[in-house]
């Protein structure tokens, strides 16, 4: 069974030989603080996944999949540019236009100071030229190397397009308070601006489409609920979005494509339904958090019409071996029924120790993974790493 | 006492223009300024209790927020020449390293709603900074805030730091999205809010204005 095969046929409860081994990716502080516990020079978050022995990575870089396809998002972006520099604290005017606050110690969520998206006037002056989707470089090159494998049927790697965001970049590009005013204030530009951004998704996944790619699976992000809630209320996402999720998700099934994930943090619990309805049928991460989530519930709650990945309390990674062990095996039955890929619920932190990490991959071949052997050949430069774990991980640099 | 009710009402939905016609109203009716203020102080615990029980959401909690800062710079010179002022003041901030602000800032709104003084210390605020105001506005609530998991040491360190100092017993509370009441109990502080609308109960409760 190649790796396509297997992930479709999870997805669709069928029987596989194995789940899909997939992670969230690193921190970017992770490789540099796994370093001095033994992590080889030359592994980061583009090549993590092969080297720990799993899948495929979504922190990028992987081949085989996550590569979008085609652009759905601004093009051109906003030109970048360092506006004030403090030392560790610096402002930057990034290529979606806000205007952010970072910090050179944390690659964390840097605070939004201003946005160039105000009134409906800067919304048609800057964004909607970079929302068209004839902009030619939003679409690979009519000699990129990559058509042939996306338009084989048969590929052994399944193929994943970004599905983009309805709200989610919205929020971003004005700030949660702006949008939020928007909607009670300006409801007819906020439903524009929605149907603007799914008029571009539509239209670019219908011209891959017809260009004969076979999508497997479509991505979305919003990243709309905090740790109680949704930051748009149910009854304002039925009316302004859930028209164009339907959109996007019926051109999909028309097209073959039955998997449409959405990327969204923190409570997630009262808009499963509407997205379930919509045609969303995938939850990603399913952050555990404050907020509890578990993907064992949602699937009781939800049955077989709701498929999930992710769900592995990232937070677990950082205690020991027994507590990993614990996790892995309450996912277990969850994972053997299908329709589930579990996976750390977030990027896993530099908090999490690199032995508890390798403890954690091998523990999900085994388990997750019916005893697979992903390794090839050992790394002689695990050294730390072995010396705290019994079975260290075995594997070369890809 | 309709038109008292009605501003109530209004301030729920956020409807500024209806809040401020209903205070020029009540004024018309000689309706005292403690009175006005108590049913602007309602309209908003309505929307906390409301979003507390998930039937509003942020975007409701902000627009009544909006209305009640409308209804307040009506109201507020009345209010001081009547020599009322609020009860509490409070010092809010997200603690040093943290450059977030959301969750921050609707705690804030919600204490500005429930009349207290609101004194806010931005983002990445340093232990010695939230003392420094603590001291000078004669706080008697400090609020700490933090988004990242990284963060949360910073905010265990500024509660040590407001210990240490005399502050005349102010309390502190703690929120955030990592926060939780067992890591409130580890680090000493007085109280945890998981949100916005809890933050209000939570500091009456600490302070008696409940």
């Amino acid at each position: 069974m190649n790796h396509r095969e297997r992930f479709l046929a999870t997805m669709s409860y069928q029987p596989r030989d194995r789940s899909p081994l997939y992670d969230f990716g690193l921190w970017d502080e992770t490789p540099g603080a796994w370093r001095p516990q033994g992590l080889p020079d030359g592994i980061d978050r583009s090549n993590a996944a092969r080297f720990f022995g799993l899948d495929a990575g979504l922190g990028g870089g992987e081949p085989e999949g996550w590569s979008g396809v085609a652009g759905v998002s601004l093009c051109p972006g906003f030109p970048t540019a360092i506006l004030d520099d403090d030392g560790d604290e610096y402002t930057q005017r990034q290529s979606d236009g806000v205007i952010v606050r970072k910090q050179r110690s944390s690659v964390s969520i840097p605070m939004h100071i201003g946005h160039t998206l105000v009134d409906r006037e800067s919304w048609a002056e800057h964004y909607l030229p970079r929302l068209n989707p004839d902009t030619a470089a939003r679409y690979p090159s009519d000699d990129d190397p990559q058509w042939s494998r996306w338009r084989n049927p048969h590929r052994d790697t399944p193929l994943f397009a970004h599905g983009g965001s309805l709200f989610g970049r919205l929020r971003d590009w004005m700030g949660l308070e702006n949008i939020s005013m928007v909607v009670y204030d300006d409801p007819g530009w906020f439903e524009s601006m929605v149907s603007t951004k799914a008029d571009l998704i539509v239209t670019v996944l219908k011209r891959m489409f017809d260009r004969g790619v076979h999508i497997d699976a479509i991505g979305m992000w919003e990243d709309m609920c905090y740790n109680a809630g949704p930051l748009l209320s149910p009854a304002h996402f039925k009316r302004f979005l859930v028209p164009h999720y339907r959109r996007i998700a019926e051109l999909a099934r028309a097209h073959g494509c039955n998997i449409i994930w959405v990327d969204c943090d923190g409570c997630i619990d009262a808009l499963i339904p509407l997205w379930l309805d919509a045609g969303i049928n995938c939850m990603f991460p399913i952050e555990v958090g404050t907020w509890s989530a578990d993907p064992i519930t949602m699937r009781k709650r939800y049955g077989r019409d709701l498929l999930l990945m992710g769900g592995f309390d990232k937070r677990i990674l950082a205690r020991d071996p027994q507590a990993i062990d614990h996790e892995i095996l309450r996912l277990a039955p969850l994972v053997e029924e299908g329709g589930f890929i579990p996976m750390p619920d977030h990027r896993v932190p530099p908090d999490v120790p690199l032995a508890n990490y390798i403890h954690y991959t091998q523990s999900a071949r085994k388990i997750w993974g019916g005893g697979v052997n992903l390794e090839s050949a050992p790394v002689e430069s695990i050294i730390r790493a072995r010396q705290v774990t019994p079975n260290p991980i075995q594997r070369t640099h890809p | 006492m309709k038109t008292l009710e009605q501003l109530t009402e209004a301030v729920g939905r956020g409807d500024r223009e209806a809040v401020s016609s209903l205070i020029e109203s009540a004024m018309m009716q000689e309706i005292g300024p403690k009175a006005i203020l108590d049913a602007l102080v309602a309209g908003m615990d309505d929307i906390g209790r409301r979003f507390k029980a998930n039937e509003v959401f942020v975007p409701e909690v902000l627009i009544a927020a909006r209305a009640m800062k409308t209804a307040m710079a009506k109201l507020e010179p009345i209010l001081s020449e009547a020599g009322i002022r609020p009860a509490f003041t409070a010092v809010i901030g997200t603690v040093e390293g943290d450059l977030h602000d959301i969750g921050k800032n609707l705690v804030a709104m919600m204490w500005r709603g429930a009349n207290f003084d609101v004194i806010d210390l931005g983002t990445n605020v340093s232990a010695q900074r939230f003392v420094v105001a603590a001291r000078e506005h004669k706080a008697s609530i400090i609020g700490l805030s933090a988004l990242l998991t990284t963060t949360m040491p910073a905010m265990r360190q500024t509660v040590q730091t407001l210990r240490e100092a005399d502050l005349n017993g102010a309390k502190i509370v703690i929120g955030g999205a990592p926060i939780t009441q067992s890591f409130a109990d580890q680090i000493g502080a007085d109280g945890f809010a998981p949100d916005a609308a809890s933050a209000v109960d939570k500091v009456r409760q600490l302070v008696g204005a409940a």
